[in-house]
């Protein structure tokens, strides 16, 4: 079928399977590699992209479902040399990944998670982006990463 | 001049030199790379655990529109061989035969037109079987036992240890069993194979590119030099990539046939099966004390599954024999041939089933003395390996403990078990030591230094996570004296020089030596061009005395000159060197090894003149609820001695993310079983239980300094895996003192508490 997708302020026209996830739009179809497929099956977080603003698995969202909706990768935060989002600095001030497979996904998450104002105490950081999973287990870093950035995208 | 600490990089925190392509989504791993126009695999997986295919039933499967092509063995049998095994004995065969070794076999390839068609198609595939009962695990009827032969891995036989514990005053004699376990790194096992005019490029994540290479080579009956493997970043490991997998060459054969790219994602589950995890094993120790506290007696004795043809082992006696002075010690390994997939190395392989008995049996010796349980690891430390009689190259265990235990408030604990509460919360306090082997890898390397100041690191080096990129580029910015951000790091590709396996704490110190080794040939090429000159500052001094530091060539007096000018005496362009590092213990061929894709790793357990290990202490407070017996690690703290630390920040999130594992490991992981069709159960990251953010609490990792001359000439020691080594045990003595029960096979759940 025929669909149009925003992506990064972008429109995009291309023909899908019915099937054909989000997430394998994003990655096979328009080379955008940042979000990442750990599980394909809503378990890990590491396709996670925003939606109007909100967090969806991209794995969990099938192409077609997605259309009219703005949508937000990793690679429409920053652009080649322009300054990073807080959240992104944050994540590098911090060391707040090793590997950094689930990196895109953490910092989409966390981004969503400041803005929909569940970020208030650390214990509420930990709770609402226990969704993104990461096996190199920096979670005590990104906590501290989201914090941070908190600050800097203006929420108390 | 005085030294300005701005350019100070060996031993400097500075953030990963990929951070900004981590965060911003730019940062390619295997399956990101673009290729035109591929086409796209799925696996078909055996869903039967022992037997042969009797015939497939493909008409359903070529009728899904897109399928372009399907692999089974009756087709490309003939094409490709089995990687050779990772350890004694055999490897399990794949599509080579009909022959089925395990649930999850590769048994059939699929490969379409979209990722949606092949998903489809595989599903589609019929098989019959000649099926026969599996056996699955330990006390599974039709297993086969036998003692592991001495080989990769020694016993030891110190004294008498029956007779000597059979004598003593004071013993523990107890049984243990760890789980088995999946190293679930969060990107998925890819493969994409691109051929062009007869040479074959493989994007694969991989921790031995040059590995896997010779692997392809053998397999595919090819000239090495005509396959090239790429892995710029690895998205987690832990082991799983370190050793070829079947896949691979039939990704390879798939590309061949349709002369077009093919690129696999397996999925989460299939990765259960088509790599490999850490075993399931079992423990008998016997420990044996004075009244003192000394140890008089340890005999440890493991049992390990592995599959039908593989004897692959761990052997963690190599290290719980070397914990403590003790003059009799016996140890002995076995393994359990099963109809499952073969094991392979997972973090601290030996050191996370096996010090997890001894560590808990010196918890309970320490109860059973009443003795303190750090000052009983006191009362028997030693500078001396008690299974060898050599030397430590250096030991710190007790600077560790001491720090640690000092950070913790371990002096405020009550020793009864439940005489520490908060409200329904049973708190719990225990401690126990870690250690792993300082391995050490060979390495080559290349370094080109550019009339602009730049320079470029080429080693076939991987990162994992573990901040290779970054602790190369602080050797040669330190080595060339030169500013961080002077220097491009290129790695993770075979073209490159070969860096060895990025595993078993070997690979930080194996690459750094091999990149300041190449950098100690530019400055010695600069250094002489400098000396034997006629003119300029530096003419008729001895080479020796220069260095470079600061962007400059600097003399021990002070006199310096521009980096530039001391460059253009060698070459009015770029000047290149490359340079091989043989690590003590090896042989001189190593480097030739791993251009030719064998490991080649000098291991701390197994040098002639000294044994060198990293030691650490790890503490940890849970909390246990009085009614549900849910169990939480509120704190914990580690403290590690590993010699020199390249970069304290990376370092750090290692040793963090180890203790973490650790708290996984105790806690949280299993991979269950179905005994009656030898399969995993629970083979998805929702069901195998790995930590989530909420699950972590404070954890603090202390890194003791430690100068240690005689480990290797940069004093390094690795700490990939340390951090995870003593959690095990900690935890469980922890829960002992919280509840008065004693856990003895992991994990520990809430059933065990109730």
């Amino acid at each position: 079928m025929d669909i149009v997708l925003t992506i990064n302020g972008r429109e995009h026209r291309l023909g899908v399977d019915v099937r054909t996830t989000l997430l394998d739009v994003l990655r096979e179809r328009l080379g955008l590699t940042g979000s990442k497929k750990g599980c394909d099956q809503g378990q890990c977080g590491a396709c996670t992209v925003l939606m109007d603003g909100q967090r969806v698995l991209g794995c969990f969202t099938l192409a077609a479902a997605a259309q009219g909706a703005a949508i937000t990768t990793i690679e429409g935060l920053a652009g080649d040399g322009a300054p990073l989002h807080p959240m992104q600095q944050a994540f590098l001030d911090h060391d707040a990944y090793q590997c950094g497979y689930c990196t895109p996904g953490q910092i989409m998450s966390a981004i969503a998670c400041v803005t929909e104002g569940h970020a208030r105490t650390e214990d509420e950081i930990r709770e609402f982006m226990s969704g993104n999973l990461c096996r190199c287990a920096a979670y005590p870093k990104i906590v501290a990463a989201v914090a941070q950035a908190k600050l800097a995208m203006g929420h108390a | 001049m005085p030294d300005d600490a701005s350019w100070t990089t060996i031993g400097a925190a500075v953030p990963r030199i990929e951070g900004r392509a981590k965060v911003t989504g730019q940062a390619l791993y295997a399956s990101d790379e673009p290729v035109a126009n591929p086409a796209f695999a799925f696996l078909v997986l055996s869903t039967a655990a022992r037997g042969r295919i009797r015939s497939f039933d493909l008409r359903a499967a070529q009728a899904v529109a897109g399928v372009l092509d399907i692999l089974t063995y009756e087709n490309v049998g003939h094409e490709a061989d089995p990687p050779a095994p990772h350890g004694a004995g055999e490897e399990t065969t794949t599509m080579q035969t009909s022959r089925i070794w395990h649930d999850g076999q590769i048994i059939g390839v699929v490969v379409a037109e979209t990722y949606e068609a092949a998903r489809e198609a595989a599903y589609a595939v019929g098989v019959e079987y000649d099926a026969e009962a599996p056996s699955a695990t330990f006390d599974s009827p039709g297993v086969q036992e036998e003692v592991r032969e001495p080989g990769e891995h020694k016993d030891f036989a110190v004294g008498d240890a029956d007779a000597a514990f059979d004598a003593a005053a004071v013993r523990i004699d107890a049984r243990f069993g760890t789980p088995t376990q999946h190293h679930n790194p969060i990107e998925l096992f890819t493969t994409t194979c691109t051929w062009h005019d007869g040479s074959l490029t493989v994007y694969e994540p991989s921790q031995f590119v040059h590995g896997l290479r010779g692997s392809l080579a053998k397999q595919l009956r090819m000239d090495p030099k005509r396959i090239r493997v790429v892995a710029r970043h690895v998205g987690g490991a832990f082991g799983s990539k370190g050793i070829p997998s079947a896949r691979t060459a039939w990704i390879a054969v798939a590309a061949r046939r349709l002369n077009r790219p093919v690129k696999l994602v397996a999925t989460r589950g299939q990765g259960y099966t088509i790599a490999t995890y850490r075993a399931e094993t079992r423990h008998h120790i016997r420990l044996a004390a004075g009244r003192d506290g000394r140890l008089l007696a340890l005999r440890h004795e493991g049992w390990e599954v592995t599959s039908r043809p593989s004897d692959y082992n761990v052997s963690g006696t190599e290290t719980t024999a070397r914990m403590y002075a003790c003059p009799n010690i016996l140890t002995r390994v076995n393994i359990v041939h099963t109809d499952r997939n073969t094991p392979g190395f997972m973090r601290a392989p030996p050191d996370v089933p096996y010090m997890f008995p001894l560590e808990v049996a010196m918890d309970e010796l320490a109860e059973a003395l009443g003795m303190d349980p750090v000052e009983l690891r006191r009362v028997n430390d030693t500078q001396t390996d008690p299974a060898t009689g050599q030397a430590f190259s250096s030991r710190s265990l007790m600077r560790c403990f001491d720090q640690a235990a000092a950070r913790f408030g371990w002096a405020d604990r009550t020793p009864q078990p439940r005489s520490m509460r908060d409200g329904d919360w049973l708190l719990g306090w225990g401690c126990a030591a870690a250690a792993y082997p300082a391995n050490i890898g060979a390495g080559a390397a290349r370094v080109l230094l550019g009339p602009d100041g730049q320079a470029t690191v080429q080693i076939a080096a991987h990162d994992i996570g573990n901040g290779s990129h970054t602790i190369i580029a602080q050797t040669a910015a330190e080595r060339l004296g030169l500013r961080l951000e002077a220097v491009t790091v290129q790695l993770g590709d075979s073209d490159l020089p070969p860096a060895g396996l990025a595993a078993g704490s070997s690979h930080a110190s194996g690459i750094c030596h091999a990149v300041a080794h190449a950098c100690e040939d530019v400055r010695a090429r600069i250094a002489v061009a400098a000396t034997t000159s006629n003119a300029g500052p530096f003419a008729g001094r001895d080479p020796a005395t220069l260095i470079l530091a600061q962007g400059r060539l600097r003399g021990e007096d002070g006199t310096a000159e521009p980096l530039h000018d001391a460059l253009a005496r060698v070459t009015g362009g770029a000047l290149e060197a490359y340079a091989e590092n043989i690590p003590k213990g090896l042989p001189p061929d190593s480097v030739g090894k791993l251009y030719s894709g064998q490991m080649a790793i000098s291991r701390g357990t197994q040098r002639e003149d000294l044994t060198t290990y990293a030691f650490g202490a790890q503490f940890v407070e849970v909390r246990v609820h009085a009614r549900t017996g849910e169990t939480r690690v509120s704190r914990a703290v580690g403290a590690f001695a590993a010699g020199r630390i390249i970069n304290p920040r990376t370092a750090h999130s290692q040793l963090m993310g180890g203790m973490i594992w650790g708290i996984s490991s105790a806690l949280h992981e299993a991979t269950e079983i179905d005994t009656r069709a030898a399969r995993y159960v629970n083979d998805n990251i929702a069901e195998y239980l790995i930590p989530v953010n909420a699950d972590v609490r404070e954890v603090e990792a202390i890194i003791v300094p430690e100068q240690d001359a005689e480990v290797n000439p940069l004093g390094m020691k690795g700490i990939g895996e340390i951090g995870v080594v003593g959690m095990n045990a900690a935890i469980s003595n922890a829960v002992y003192h919280a509840t008065g029960r004693r856990i003895r096979d992991l994990p520990i759940r809430i059933e065990d508490l109730l």
